[in-house]
């Protein structure tokens, strides 16, 4: 089973990010995989996001810590940096990951990103161009999305 | 000494004399009188200012009125010569004394007359008998008094200023008088202590140059003599004895032809007799055997009849010989009173009986009319009749009476380990017991005043000085000052040893201790420690001291009393500072590095006169280190009448041993070292020795003896284990020996030897180290475990070095991981860290040879379930043996100096209760001293110690009373290393110890030494 040979630091991770859980934010391990998580992201306030809850999924490969997590969203978002399928355009998830990052540090980095859409720097092509243009209209729709798709269901 | 004053003769003498005369007047005047009533009587009624000298000595029974005397005694040097004495001194002297009686300071006293041979330096002059000749001294003393140093060791230069020489009012300048003469006369003159008339005997009729004219002169002392020396005696007298223990005073008395007619006990002579043999060797450049014939017969002297006439040679090896093993059997034994629960052995018994007897053997009343062993007693020519007493080691000149009061009763008891020193110990404190200073105060103030008087050297005054205030002092019980791993067993052993209710006991320890002199003075007994002791201690300030020090004790004992060995440690001085009746040492090894430990001993138990540095150094230190085995034998004869040692070799009257005792069969197992092991040694060795030939060749051994020794370190440890070398990987020097180290881990495999890398700039390192100080241990940012092998990076981040190089995608350049800079490997720093060990030594788990040897023989023992104890000196090695042992499910305990009191009691309550637990990890030092572990019948020790003492008590913790079973101990020795050759310096320590080494020789052998370990 996977789970026989898991690193000390997956572990360790583990039990932290479960006892002393980021504020808006809870990660649990998948129970038949301890590299899957079930990740929950509330919208940050003053966001276009706010009040609704984001869920995620996040898998830590077999060369972790020494690669990057793979973090996807599972709730529909409109982000000018996350598509469609929910993946999301972080520079630490890809070429700027370090081993000294974690889960925990991924998840608060995403939940920045939700409160600093980055449209300089799109993954959707077609949302960052609303938001430069129209930003006010964009952030609208963002906040429909959210009610429509994040709002506790 | 002299027969008992009793109760009887006081109270007849006192209904003649009438109540006008205090107790210890008449306790004195029929102790001079040698118990002769009507003596007694006229000595009294006589001698005209008996009681007002009395009085004014501190005789009297008002003691607060003696204190105060006592002070301004200090400030005005007259105050004694009241005007009354002054009239009953005029009334007397007419002859002798005339010419000085109108002289205001101070009286003087004849002395005595003698003859003399002046020799004349002048021709033609006309002398006659009874002509009154003048003496003259040379008015500008060059240097004097000290170039006047009796007798003088030929120094022609000095000598013309010290010419004495004499003339009538006639003739003028007649000749001169001898050398010797001259040189005692002249610093007293000087000083105005002496004054001297003479008179022409006998000289020839025509004088011719070198004629010998026989000259009468008679000598007078000037009281204020006396008073001086009491305020000389106060300061600390170094330069004094630096310069000389011969002083003009006695020599005066010698010359005049006094003989004292009580002399002094102890070793007066021998100073004249030591003198007298250096001049011979000054001039002869041989000392010769007969001085050492001598010798032994002034022994015989001093010592009286029961001196054995052993001669051992001091050569032997063992410290009997130093403190000289005392047949003992015939010493009678004491039953315990019955309110000690347990058997005494009879040699134990022997013991109780020599202590009480130490302790009780001269009454108070007795003490105080013994004449202190220091001084000598003279009757003056003078017709008052005036007894003098000199102080044969200082000088000192006093009229009062020096008893042996201040001198305190107690002994070392010295018997070797494992003989249950306790045991006898606690059935003293049930046979005799009492309050400090309860017998009588009135004596002990008085016997404050005297000591004040008598006291010579800086330390013994300061104690002398707090036991002035005798008064402020609150009479307590018996201390027990101990270290502090025995504090528990000293009250178990009380507690089960005695019937309950007999001793209130107080353990005075922590925090929560009483401050409250009173409250330790209400016990009869109190448990201290050595670390209490000290920090109630204030040398500067007596004042600050704690409680124990308000507290007159009625008996002190040290337990492990070699804890007060060095006597400027402040632990020794402490102890010294300590106000008590009665005090013991108890101790299995007197001597452990040098005889100064024997000093401290003596200056704790105030054994005059050896409390006094400069005399002790004088008379015994420098001559052991000399070579001058009179310095030991003097050691001997001091120690033989107050130190009780018994071996477990000693036998009994019937020639059985003392104690019977399993066997105990000492073992040394040669380990080899693995390959690996070798080439990691080796590596070390090398490195080592390197540095040690470049200290040789500079000839600055001795100055490195530091950084000789931390390389000895390593060397050892690696014999242990490698690991606990590679455990200090962090200094420039072993940074290569980390990759050996990597290569022992792999059991010898061949790993790819990179080169070394550039080391940099050591101020950077500091710099970053000093950061790393202040802040937290943390974890590495990778692993998130506790560092490994951490390494710094340019930008200061710290991780696992594996950790960083697994990150990076080439070997030898990549981001840190924190701050994403690049680094190159070169830029590393391998991080000073807080584990001990920078490799994961469970995870990379590798037996050093010694190891499996340890876990061979515990193998074979666990399995008959003989409980064995492993000591090491380096808890880092017991660190590492916890994991074979818990690898091997062999239950262990574990003690080392970092646990508390309360988890040393744990441990080796569980360790002696639980039968499950086979193995105690010990370390060296903890586990030293007075611990009882009888349940296990096995010791490993598995490095050598440089002092073969400290291993021998650590094996004495399970070969002594209790144990039953056969005793084994094995000693471990890795062949072809350091270690192997330790064993041969420990063999000349132990010759040293013996005391067949001199110092001096010992200076040059250690260079040798270092030498011999770098073979």
């Amino acid at each position: 089973m996977a789970n026989s040979n898991l690193p000390r630091r997956i572990i360790k991770e583990t039990q932290r990010l479960l006892s002393e859980p980021a504020p808006g934010i809870s990660a649990s391990p998948s129970e038949d995989n301890m590299r899957y998580f079930n990740v929950m992201i509330l919208g940050p306030t003053q966001s276009p996001y706010e009040g609704g809850v984001f869920k995620l999924e996040l898998f830590l490969p077999e060369e972790y810590p020494m690669a990057a997590p793979k973090v996807r969203f599972l709730t529909k978002i409109y982000h000018p940096n996350i598509d469609k399928l929910g993946r999301i355009c972080l520079d630490i998830l890809k070429d700027k990951w370090s081993p000294a990052l974690q889960i925990r540090t991924v998840l608060l980095s995403i939940q920045a990103l939700l409160s600093a859409p980055n449209p300089d720097d799109p993954l959707s092509e077609n949302i960052a161009k609303h938001w430069k243009t129209n930003e006010t209209e964009a952030v609208e729709t963002a906040k429909e999305w959210t009610r429509l798709y994040a709002s506790g269901a | 000494m002299g027969s008992k004053v009793t109760d009887e003769l006081i109270a007849t003498v006192r209904s003649v004399i009438g109540d006008d005369y205090s107790n210890m007047d008449i306790i004195r005047a029929l102790y001079m009188a040698n118990n002769d009533v009507a003596a007694a009587i006229n000595i009294i009624l006589d001698t005209p200012n008996f009681r007002k000298k009395s009085e004014a000595n501190g005789l009297s029974s008002t003691g607060g009125a003696n204190r105060e005397w006592s002070k301004s005694a200090d400030s005005n040097g007259k105050e004694n010569l009241s005007p009354n004495d002054d009239a009953n001194v005029a009334d007397c002297e007419d002859v002798e004394a005339s010419p000085f009686s109108g002289l205001d300071d101070g009286v003087w006293w004849l002395v005595g007359s003698t003859e003399l041979p002046g020799l004349s330096t002048c021709k033609k002059k006309k002398l006659k008998a009874g002509d009154k000749v003048v003496l003259s001294f040379p008015s500008k003393v060059s240097n004097s008094p000290l170039t006047a140093k009796f007798p003088g060791r030929g120094r022609p230069a000095a000598a013309c200023s010290e010419i004495v020489r004499f003339s009538t009012n006639d003739a003028g300048e007649i000749g001169r008088i001898p050398n010797e003469w001259a040189r005692c006369l002249l610093p007293l003159v000087k000083d105005k202590k002496i004054r001297i008339e003479g008179c022409c005997v006998s000289a020839p009729d025509v004088l011719g140059i070198m004629d010998t004219v026989v000259l009468s002169i008679s000598v007078y002392i000037n009281s204020s003599m006396f008073r001086k020396h009491i305020s000389v005696s106060l300061k600390p007298p170094q330069s004094f004895f630096e310069d000389s223990v011969v002083h003009p005073l006695p020599n005066l008395f010698r010359l005049l032809g006094l003989t004292p007619f009580k002399k002094a006990e102890l070793t007066s002579e021998d100073i004249y007799r030591r003198k007298r043999n250096l001049d011979a060797k000054d001039k002869s450049g041989h000392s010769s055997l007969t001085d050492i014939g001598s010798w032994k017969k002034l022994k015989m002297d001093a010592e009286g009849s029961k001196v054995e006439s052993e001669q051992e040679p001091v050569s032997e090896y063992e410290m009997d010989s130093i403190v000289g093993s005392v047949d003992c059997s015939e010493l009678e034994e004491m039953d315990p009173p019955i309110t000690l629960l347990c058997e005494l052995w009879p040699y134990q018994k022997q013991a109780l009986y020599w202590m009480t007897r130490l302790e009780k053997g001269r009454s108070l009343e007795e003490a105080a009319t013994t004449l202190h062993p220091c001084w000598d007693a003279y009757r003056l020519a003078d017709k008052r009749q005036l007894v003098l007493y000199l102080n044969a080691f200082s000088g000192d000149a006093s009229t009062e009476f020096p008893s042996t009061l201040q001198m305190s009763r107690g002994g070392i008891l010295a018997d070797a380990m494992g003989l249950g020193k306790t045991i006898m110990t606690i059935a003293l404190l049930l046979a005799h017991s009492g309050k400090g200073g309860s017998c009588s105060s009135r004596l002990l103030s008085q016997a404050s005043t005297e000591n004040s008087e008598s006291c010579s050297n800086p330390d013994q005054c300061q104690t002398t000085k707090k036991s002035v205030k005798f008064g402020s002092l609150i009479g307590g019980g018996s201390l027990i000052v101990c270290p502090m791993t025995l504090l528990g067993q000293w009250k178990a052993e009380i507690e089960t040893h005695c019937e309950t209710g007999v001793l209130s006991l107080y353990v005075h320890y922590g925090q929560s201790r009483a401050k409250e002199a009173k409250s330790l003075a209400q016990y009869d007994v109190v448990l201290t420690t050595y670390g209490v002791l000290t920090s109630e201690f204030s040398c500067e300030n007596t004042e600050a001291n704690g409680g124990l020090y308000s507290v007159l004790w009625f008996r002190i004992v040290l337990d492990e009393a070699h804890t007060i060995k060095s006597s400027k440690s402040q632990i020794s001085l402490a102890a010294a500072a300590l106000s008590a009746d009665l005090r013991w040492c108890l101790t299995g090894t007197p001597i452990q590095n040098s005889l100064e430990d024997v000093y401290s001993l003596l200056r704790f138990l105030r054994v005059e006169p050896w409390s006094n540095w400069g005399l002790w150094n004088k008379l015994i230190q420098k001559p052991f280190e000399e070579g001058d085995e009179r310095g030991l034998q003097l050691v001997q004869s001091i120690l033989r009448p107050i130190m009780l040692r018994r071996t477990k070799s000693s036998t009994d009257k019937q020639g059985r041993p003392i104690l019977v005792l399993p066997p105990v069969d000492v073992q040394v197992i040669y380990c080899e070292l693995t390959p690996a092991e070798r080439d990691f040694y080796d590596a070390l060795f090398k490195k080592s020795k390197v540095k040690f030939d470049q200290f040789v060749e500079q000839g600055k051994v001795l100055h490195n003896y530091a950084s000789i020794l931390e390389l000895l370190l390593r060397l050892r440890q690696c014999c242990d284990h490698p690991f606990l070398v590679m455990s200090r990987g962090d200094t420039q020097e072993f940074a290569d020996l980390n990759k050996l180290g990597k290569h022992f881990l792999k059991g010898g495999k061949d790993v790819s030897r990179r080169d070394t890398d550039d080391i940099p700039s050591r101020a950077y390192i500091q710099e970053v180290v000093e950061e790393l100080r202040k802040g937290e241990k943390g974890e590495c940012p990778i692993c998130l475990e506790a560092f490994e092998d951490a390494v710094l990076t340019p930008c200061a981040h710290r991780m696992c070095r594996e950790c960083l190089l697994g990150s990076w995608q080439n070997r030898t350049s990549g981001l840190c991981p924190v701050c994403r800079k690049t680094i190159n490997k070169q830029d590393l720093i391998t991080a000073p860290t807080d584990s001990r060990f920078q490799i994961d030594i469970e995870k990379n788990w590798v037996e050093s040879s010694k190891v499996s040897g340890l876990l061979h023989e515990l193998e074979t023992l666990c399995s008959s379930g003989s409980k064995s104890i492993v000591f090491s000196q380096w808890t880092a090695f017991l660190d590492i043996l916890q994991i074979p042992l818990t690898r091997s499910n062999i239950p262990f305990v574990r003690l080392d100096g970092t646990l508390s009191l309360q988890q040393r009691e744990k441990v080796i309550k569980q360790f002696s209760e639980n039968k499950d637990i086979l193995v105690m990890l010990m370390s060296l030092k903890a586990g030293g001293v007075g611990i009882n572990l009888t349940v296990a019948s096995n010791a490993f020790i598995l490095d050598p110690w440089w002092n073969p003492a400290v291993e021998e008590q650590a094996v004495m913790r399970i070969h002594r009373i209790g144990q039953t079973k056969s005793v084994n101990i094995k000693r471990f020795i890795v062949k072809g290393t350091v270690e192997e050759r330790m064993e041969a310096v420990q063999a000349r320590k132990q010759r040293m110890i013996a005391g067949a080494l001199t110092d001096q020789e010992v200076r040059s052998a250690r260079i040798e030494e270092l030498k011999m370990l770098f073979t």
